[in-house]
């Protein structure tokens, strides 16, 4: 059995997870660290 | 103790730690992996699936520190009430979920070829599939108030009873005779030969100051949610 | 201050019996949570008769044998106490080497033998690359 197939989707599925729970932490933040500039400088 | 309580204070500290984390992170995870799939020599008897090892152990090791971290940061909230307890125990959850669920997975494509089997029974996979469900109901409990900066008393309990099943996951391959094998890194030593173990060092550092890093953004982004719906309110309020 | 430590140790307190009822349980499921039988638990607690069981150990040195029709192989299941011959038609794992660790599906036989109807590879903690197995293997301080 060839085991590089096994191996290629264990790391795909791991970089996968981990970049997509990255990106969305970070829009996350962003978008809320906005809303607070917005904030301030409506004051 | 309180010297951080302050949002400010603690935010002060996590701007500039932020993108530490992650750019540290990355470059070893990024290092390891390569390390991991060229450099290191195949396993005498399970050949190249063993580098399935090098993100199936550091997904493992976050999935249980995660939990570890929720019952820390539980424990705090119910006895020093720490404004910033809540928060981060809230923002551990969904990556502490996500990388659980990829140690099943990993874990999964490489009983496959090694056991001759997807998945089985076993203690050790039980307990960690026991350990999804508990991030689950963690989440849905968290979520059912709309307070964005600390849990409820009932959440924070449960953090502290799902912490019984950390030490059954980890001792569950001694316990029972099971599929999974034993603990190779003991405080006695490593059963793993350094030429094959050395690759798990940069990436359990590595995907642990990712993990750092999601949770800092995390708790940064739910601080702000906060700040700005207080503002609404008095500003609705007067 | 006071309400403090009061709270620090009730949480530490309930923590203590949460840890502690867990353990219970779990040391009382120690025979139920048991993913297959070794041939000394047979030895000791007589067969499991008229059930699927599993049964887990060591593939014996030198005891598999392949029948002439190509499919059914016989070897020896063995846990340094005990030993259980095996008969299994069908497609061995890659992993399942003599000398290594196997878990067998199936039902013991009233003669103490075991016909298994599947087949799974258990590996042990030591990982190591191909050139180190034969120094390995003298140095058996590492098996338990």
């Amino acid at each position: 059995m060839n085991h590089w197939a096994f191996i290629a989707a264990a790391y795909g599925l791991t970089a996968l997870g981990t970049v997509g729970v990255l990106i969305w932490s970070y829009l996350d933040m962003r978008r809320a660290e906005k809303a607070v500039a917005d904030l301030e400088k409506r004051k | 103790m309180h010297a951080y309580a302050n949002p400010a204070r603690f935010l002060k500290i996590a701007r500039p730690l932020t993108p530490v984390f992650l750019g540290l992170g990355l470059l070893l995870v990024l290092f390891g992996s390569y390390a991991g799939l060229v450099l290191t020599p195949p396993d005498y008897l399970q050949g190249d699936s063993v580098r399935i090892m090098y993100v199936h152990v550091p997904a493992a090791w976050l999935g249980m520190g995660g939990w570890s971290g929720i019952a820390i940061a539980s424990i705090v909230q119910l006895v020093w009430r720490h404004p910033l307890a809540g928060v981060s125990a809230r923002a551990i959850a969904a990556p502490g979920a996500l990388f659980t669920a990829i140690c099943l997975i990993t874990g999964s494509i490489w009983g496959r070829p090694t056991w001759g089997t997807w998945w089985e029974w076993d203690g050790r996979m039980t307990s960690m599939l026991i350990l999804l469900f508990l991030y689950f109901g963690y989440m849905a409990l968290a979520n059912a108030s709309d307070e964005r900066t600390s849990v409820s008393r009932a959440t924070a309990i449960f953090g502290i009873v799902g912490a019984v099943n950390i030490p059954i996951i980890n001792r569950s391959v001694v316990w029972w005779n099971s599929l999974h094998q034993g603990p190779s890194i003991t405080l006695r030593g490593s059963t793993i030969s350094s030429e094959i173990l050395w690759p798990l060092l940069p990436m359990v550092i590595g995907f642990s100051l990712l993990f750092g890093g999601i949770v800092l953004m995390r708790m940064r982004a739910n601080l702000a949610e906060a700040k700005v719906e207080a503002r609404m309110r008095r500003m609705a309020a007067s | 201050m006071k309400a403090k430590n009061q709270r620090l140790i009730l949480a530490l307190l309930g923590l203590v019996a949460v840890i502690g009822a867990g353990l219970l349980a779990v040391s009382g499921l120690k025979q139920e949570a048991a993913f297959f039988y070794a041939p000394g638990d047979v030895a000791a607690n007589g067969l499991p008769l008229g059930k699927a069981v599993r049964l887990g150990g060591m593939v014996a040195d030198k005891s598999i044998r392949h029948d002439a029709d190509g499919v059914t192989i016989h070897f020896v299941v063995e846990d340094g106490k005990a030993q259980i011959p095996v008969t299994f038609k069908g497609i061995a794992p890659d992993l399942f080497k003599e000398k290594s660790g196997v878990v067998a599906e199936g039902e013991f036989q009233a003669d103490g033998s075991f016909v298994a109807s599947n087949l799974l590879a258990k590996h042990d903690e030591r990982y190591m690359p191909p050139e180190l197995k034969g120094k390995m293997h003298m140095t058996d301080s590492l098996k338990s």
